[in-house]
């Protein structure tokens, strides 16, 4: 394996066709991961590099040790799991934002200024995939709401009285309406970005860079 | 009383080392000892425990520490790094001290992070009291006569310097908010954050620029002439200049080539004030070495010191690392009468032999394949 050799990690489902196509422009040909959706694993024997396809959640552990060198994550991923990757570039797709929600007919009153009074939120619940994200949220509100910690439908938790909210990204809206819920307070907007071991970073300094900025030219 | 499931597990992050992982390690540690012991630094240890207000003074920062009450009620650590405790024992007990100091270190350090190592060995080494660039030089070339001693190849060292953000913050003023943040994006390597603080900001178009660039002057001493520029500001003239002598010494120490300029290191803004290096080693996704110039942490201490020094983080690189064989004994001794084969190994031992005695009798062919199977050259029966 060359020293210019690298790994990157792709997530499956609805980002994949995006960054493979965002890779096949910036010269990595990766038209055979396309072909493909079962394999896990295509060497790309032109473009000295590999592509490995993992869950989503999963991408930035295996950039953080180094088992790949570059991913494709999105930062609602990034910024729960906290790990210790560099950041490079905003790819701009995949967005999504963070909010909290609620049942329409239990949602908070508003205050003068048109925002929901989150204060009588207090010793509530709030179920979530992202439960580091609703922790920071409410702790720097000087609020104390537990985060119930699911892997998926949160949309049910309130309606059986699991929460009383819900902390969730939300791209369209369409999930929350269909399930009654509003949103009463946006906490940060993310799209996809581009990462990298921040060892490899340094030892594959001018692969890694050139790659980012092919890549940052195209979005 | 039996063991519950917990009993028999250990606690995440923790490991054993049995005879031949041990050996392997003590071999390295001894040999990188070796190395600084030829540099004349001696060799000092501190306790397992200190107080966190030692490690770690702001109370309300997120900490990866292992914490326990003492019976006092004040919060202890185990420790972290050794930099620091070197630091409290030198102000307590060096202050008459002969500066510079040259101390190195070999122990276990204690990390409560979600890493696959929570405790690991480091070797590494302080020299205290001298603020010169050939300090500098020094402690990178030792970093490099390690690895070298090791028998590492492919490692790379980074070389860069905390005085070029620190000057320019300093000389355009930064507001509080706008460090805090930019700071924040370096600790967490976000150059997308980055990116949007600094675009936005009001600073100047080239200050700007010269932020943005940074993560990407890497190189050999070239790099350095692209912040000529900004030779009219003192913090960044000297920071360059340091940064371009120090290179040039390691020029004279023979280990220029294992080292390029990388004034995109990137790392929080904890005690480094000057010079910072890092040793990459390809397969291991964090720095197996870390170091650098710390000018301010004696005086938190209470007595005014430059310093610099590093940690080669032995216990993440174990793995990649040859295997050292076990010593294995030199003779096994047996025979039927426990008394004479008990007086016959201790005075083979007294000799200087590894004996290993055989725990009750057992046949010549027996102890054939015995001494076969645990590497041991030599037998000897006993005859009563």
């Amino acid at each position: 394996m060359t020293k210019n050799f690298i790994t990157i990690a792709l997530p499956k489902g609805k980002l994949l066709e995006d960054s493979v196509r965002l890779l096949n422009h910036a010269g990595i040909d990766c038209r055979s991961v396309e072909e493909d959706s079962r394999k896990l694993m295509f060497e790309l024997t032109g473009s000295e590099a590999r592509i490995i396809i993992c869950r989503p959640t999963d991408i930035p552990t295996y950039v953080e040790y180094g088992a790949a060198d570059i991913g494709f994550v999105g930062k609602d991923t990034l910024v729960e799991q906290n790990l210790d990757v560099a950041e490079l570039v905003d790819l701009k797709f995949g967005y999504c934002r963070f909010v909290v929600a609620m049942p329409e007919e239990t949602k908070p009153p508003k205050l003068a200024d048109g925002s929901y009074d989150l204060s009588v939120l207090n010793h509530k619940r709030a179920a979530t995939k992202f439960p580091r994200v609703a922790q920071m949220f409410f702790s720097e509100r000087g609020m104390q709401v537990t985060p119930i910690k699911l892997h998926g439908n949160i949309e049910l938790a309130p309606r059986v009285g699991l929460a009383e909210m819900i902390v969730d990204i939300v791209s369209t809206g369409t999930t929350l309406r269909q399930n009654k819920l509003v949103e009463i307070a946006p906490i940060m907007e993310a799209t996809t970005r581009m990462i990298a071991n921040r060892v490899s970073y340094r030892i594959k300094y001018e692969r890694i860079q050139g790659l980012a900025e092919k890549i940052r030219e195209l979005i | 009383m039996e063991r519950s499931t917990l009993g028999l597990k250990l606690p995440e992050g923790m490991r054993d080392l049995l005879p031949g992982e041990l050996a392997s390690l003590e071999a390295l540690e001894g040999k990188a000892i070796q190395v600084c012991k030829n540099w004349s630094y001696q060799k000092v240890a501190t306790p397992g425990l200190e107080y966190r207000a030692c490690v770690e003074p702001d109370a309300n920062k997120e900490d990866r520490l292992y914490k326990f009450f003492d019976k006092n009620g004040h919060i202890v650590v185990l420790r972290p790094e050794f930099t620091t405790p070197i630091a409290r024992m030198v102000s307590a007990r060096q202050r008459g001290g002969i500066f510079p100091l040259r101390y190195c270190y070999s122990g276990d350090v204690y990390r409560n992070d979600s890493s696959r190592y929570r405790e690991f060995r480091q070797v590494g080494v302080e020299l205290v009291g001298s603020g010169s660039d050939i300090a500098d030089a020094e402690v990178i070339a030792l970093a490099v006569e390690i690895m070298k001693a090791l028998e590492i190849r492919n490692f790379q060292l980074s070389l860069g310097h905390n005085g070029i953000f620190s000057g320019l913050a300093q000389e355009m003023n930064f507001s509080p908010k706008l460090r805090e943040e930019l700071e924040d994006g370096i600790a967490r390597k976000d150059m997308v954050k980055m990116e949007s603080v600094i675009s936005q900001s009001e600073l100047p178009e080239a200050a700007k620029d010269l932020l943005l660039s940074m993560p990407h002057l890497t190189g050999k001493e070239d790099v350095l002439n692209k912040l000529q520029s900004w030779n009219h500001i003192p913090a960044i003239r000297r920071a360059v200049e340091s940064l371009r002598t120090i290179y040039l010494y390691l020029k004279d120490f023979g280990v220029q080539e294992f080292v390029s300029l990388d004034l995109g290191i990137l790392r929080g803004f904890s005690y480094y004030t000057g010079a910072i290096f890092e040793g990459y080693l390809p397969g291991i996704g964090s720095p197996v070495i870390d170091g650098g110039r710390y000018d301010g942490l004696y005086s938190d201490f209470g007595i005014n010191l430059p310093a610099t020094g590093f940690a080669v983080n032995l216990g993440i690189m174990i793995e990649q690392l040859q295997d050292y064989e076990v010593e294995n004994a030199d003779i096994l001794v047996y025979g039927q009468s426990p008394g004479a084969v008990i007086k016959r190994c201790r005075e083979l031992r007294k000799g200087g032999k590894k004996v290993e005695m055989a725990l009750g009798y057992i046949t010549d062919t027996d102890a054939r394949k015995m001494a076969s199977s645990r590497g041991i050259s030599e037998l000897e029966r006993v005859e009563s």
